[in-house]
């Protein structure tokens, strides 16, 4: 039997509304109906690029919004290759833009565009000699979940063979929704080698389908512009990127990451790009998010949680905006933010004089991997059943991080574009712009911190007391 | 009737146990004592999700194999991974025709070994010890460059990933074997004698490297698993030293390097299919 001295009965979490984070930015009213706007019929859906892990299909919030003719995984082939087109049936025309002002004066991501074009002209395959796309749906999860919260839209689903309790056989509500759920999502996926080529091409690629925003929930590996203040050291006469690298870098690799830093940039005054700002309290945020500024169009994003407080992982100023997520505890000399709930929370060592008031255990939900796949894991051992829901609670996860904040943001920029507030030609500094314009600051002992907001007033859902 | 009719019928709740999906009657007149669950279609989904724990659980188990690893390391040896071996060979015509280039002509091969010249002197000076080390520590099946930068080196618990691991090392040794078969490329020092290779060579061709390819994959294979984890990209720097180093050690030409890591690339979605459950043992690990 415990001990009753021991035994800490801890204060339960709140339950939630799943959608939180579309109330909060004024996109839902607190009864879910959209806050004053209605969709209108566009001649051509807003379309997102999301250049992260591939995603799921089979998701039957997240398959209306996913474009299977462009998807597109330059993980496994250089030039890339469509996941999800036949790969029998030669390309037809994709009606490319013209990315030339994007790379000019950039001679590796000239010669790139020249390659990338060449390999999208109709009539060519699109899996390249017989190499297959890296896209499994199981090991899709990051770019599921950002997906949904962009573009995932309510649906119904078939319950044949639904573990639900009662009689569920039929069709079942599926009342999820991303934040411009008429968005058309494009997915581009690479590997994660520290490469600059593949990173070249996925924007190349997004710049050439004429993305109308770009969102990009992951850091990029450059040797110098993940550490800004490295440039600047060298031990004993070796540059300090050098000296780090366990191989040599050679002149053409060099030359590519800074030919990536200036093709970001570019596009970005093209359309507007969306990046998380990371997750260990960066100044600025990590790269590429640390490339934002005045005269550009990349957005860096950090995360406020529930309560109206700049998440503990994410740096409170220096930022762009602000998106909704989920808070994570801290314990250093800057800030104690822990949860007090946790069943496991020992308050021996906790300072007096703490911040545990800000923890918001309020969780960001997105679309997961449907069935034994990603972050919430199906029971049952095989796929779903064709056309048919097992069970809902594999198609949604816990979420976090400035990659759900920048998913969340790059959903409401492209909702702002669907409903007519910022035009596709306006380059993405207007859309930036478009974006503070719609956006409030947090109370002044804050940060610097802004929220997007479409109509009224920011609502931060949880003002639980532990 | 718009899809966003569905919003007002029906709304997501998450509780402590499960997210909760609720007619809109139930969820706006919650049942007393405040949990609203009357109606509710509960399904025990989130708690399934073990993303809160992915810090706590790199302490988990921590000193359960401190004996062992202290002495002799893990237990690398393996059962014949039969039941992924024959998934593999299934699945042949997706993998022993990758479009990999033919190796260099024997004149850039002698060009190539004259860099290797370059590197064998350079090898023999004092700054170079520490990777003369590894050259010696990497001759054999040999994790640590892989499980260090992951963190879970000296850590139980991680079990399933480190079998991937090796069932993976297992599998591309084959496939990299083919295709060295079908070029059968001369070794370094049979096209530059003065080529001494620092180690003992193997006995099979030169051109992919199994070294850099094997690396290569379980780099690729990894960022499929883990992609959020920090060393998903410091894998491929691993890769790409333990690679280089064959060629430090007059083992491998840049190409062979170059191949492997080429090859790795184009397979890995292979691998991910042949290899899906124990990449999804492995990945309960980490969630």
């Amino acid at each position: 039997m415990p001990d009753a001295a021991t035994t800490v009965i801890r204060p339960p979490y709140p339950a939630h509304d799943a959608l939180w984070p579309l109330v909060m930015m004024g996109v839902l009213t607190a009864d879910h109906a959209p806050n004053g706007w209605t969709l209108p019929a566009p001649a051509r859906r807003t379309r997102v690029a999301l250049i992260d892990t591939s995603v799921a299909d089979g998701h039957p919030n997240l398959d209306p919004a996913l474009s299977r003719d462009l998807a597109f995984d330059l993980f496994s082939t250089r030039l890339g290759a469509f996941p999800w087109r036949a790969s029998d049936a030669p390309l037809d025309n994709l009606q490319l833009g013209d990315s030339a002002a994007a790379v000019a004066g950039l001679p590796h991501c000239t010669a790139l565009l020249v390659a990338l074009k060449a390999r999208l002209r109709p009539g060519q395959m699109p899996r390249i000699g017989g190499v297959r796309p890296a896209t499994r749906a199981t090991f899709s999860a990051h770019g599921t979940a950002a997906a949904g919260l962009i573009a995932a839209r309510p649906a119904r689903a078939r319950t044949e063979e639904a573990h639900l309790p009662g009689d569920t056989d039929g069709e079942i509500a599926l009342p999820f929704m991303g934040v411009d759920p008429s968005a058309e999502l494009v997915p581009i996926s690479t590997n994660f080698d520290p490469d600059p080529e593949a990173l070249i091409l996925a924007f190349l690629y997004a710049d050439l389908i004429g993305a109308d925003v770009i969102v990009l929930p992951r850091i990029l590996p450059d040797p110098l512009r993940t550490v800004p203040e490295m440039p600047a050291h060298d031990i004993d006469g070796t540059a300090f990127a050098d000296a780090a690298a366990p191989s040599p870098l050679g002149q053409k690799q060099w030359e590519m990451w800074d030919e990536l830093a200036q093709l970001i940039v570019n596009v970005s005054l093209r359309r507007p790009v969306v990046c998380a700002a990371g997750n260990a309290n960066e100044e600025f945020g990590i790269y590429p998010a640390n490339l934002a500024a005045d005269d550009n169009g990349v957005i860096a994003v950090g995360a406020v949680n529930a309560r109206g407080w700049p998440c503990s992982y994410s740096a409170a100023s220096g930022l762009t905006i602000w998106g909704p997520s989920s808070d994570g505890e801290r314990f250093d000399r800057a800030e104690v933010r822990l949860d007090v709930r946790r069943h496991d929370y020992d308050p021996v060592g906790v300072p007096a004089d703490n911040a545990n008031h800000r923890f918001s255990p309020f969780s960001l939900i997105a679309t997961d991997v449907p069935g034994r796949g990603g972050y919430a894991a199906s029971p049952f051992p095989g796929p779903e059943p064709d056309g048919d829901l097992r069970e809902y609670g594999s198609y949604y996860c816990r979420f976090g991080g400035t990659s759900g904040a920048a998913a969340l943001v790059g959903g409401f920029l492209s909702l702002g574009r669907s409903l007519g507030h910022w035009d596709r030609d306006d380059g993405g500094i207007a859309a930036r712009d478009w974006l503070l314009s719609r956006s409030k600051p947090l109370a002044a002992e804050r940060g610097d911190a802004r929220i997007p907001v479409l109509s009224g007033e920011p609502v931060f859902p949880d003002d639980s007391t532990p | 009737m718009s899809f966003l009719d569905i919003l007002s019928e029906a709304r997501f709740t998450v509780t402590e146990v499960a997210l909760r999906l609720d007619a809109v009657q139930a969820a706006l007149e919650p049942a007393s004592g405040g949990t609203g669950s009357a109606g509710g279609a509960a399904l025990f989904a989130l708690n399934r999700n073990r993303n809160r724990n992915r810090n706590r659980n790199r302490n988990r188990n921590r000193n359960r194999n401190r004996n062992r690893n202290d002495s002799a390391g893990p237990d690398l040896s393996i059962q014949e991974p039969w039941k992924e071996r024959a998934r593999l060979h299934e699945l042949a015509a997706n993998w022993t025709d990758l479009p990999l280039a033919p190796p260099p002509d024997p004149d850039q091969l002698r060009h190539e070994a004259l860099e290797l010249l370059e590197k064998q002197h350079r090898l023999r000076q004092p700054e170079e010890a520490l990777r003369r080390e590894e050259i010696l520590t990497e001759a054999e099946l040999e994790l640590s460059r892989y499980l260090r930068p992951l963190g879970i080196e000296t850590t139980g618990g991680f079990e399933a990933t480190i079998h991937l691991m090796l069932v993976l090392m297992a599998l591309t040794d084959e496939v990299g074997l083919r295709y060295k078969a079908r070029w059968n490329v001369p070794r370094p020092n049979q096209v530059e004698p003065r080529l001494r290779p620092f180690i003992a060579q193997p006995a099979h061709a030169s051109y992919p490297s199994n070294h850099a390819f094997q690396s290569f994959a379980l780099a690729f294979v990894f960022c499929r698993l883990l992609p959020e984890h920090p060393a998903s990209s410091e894998l491929f720097r691993s890769a790409r030293r333990i690679a280089e180093n064959r060629e430090w050690a007059g083992l491998h030409y840049a190409a062979d390097t170059q191949a492997g890591y080429e090859l790795a690339r184009m397979v890995t979605p292979v691998l991910e299919e042949v290899l899906e459950p124990l990449m999804l043992a492995a990945q309960q690990e980490w969630f």
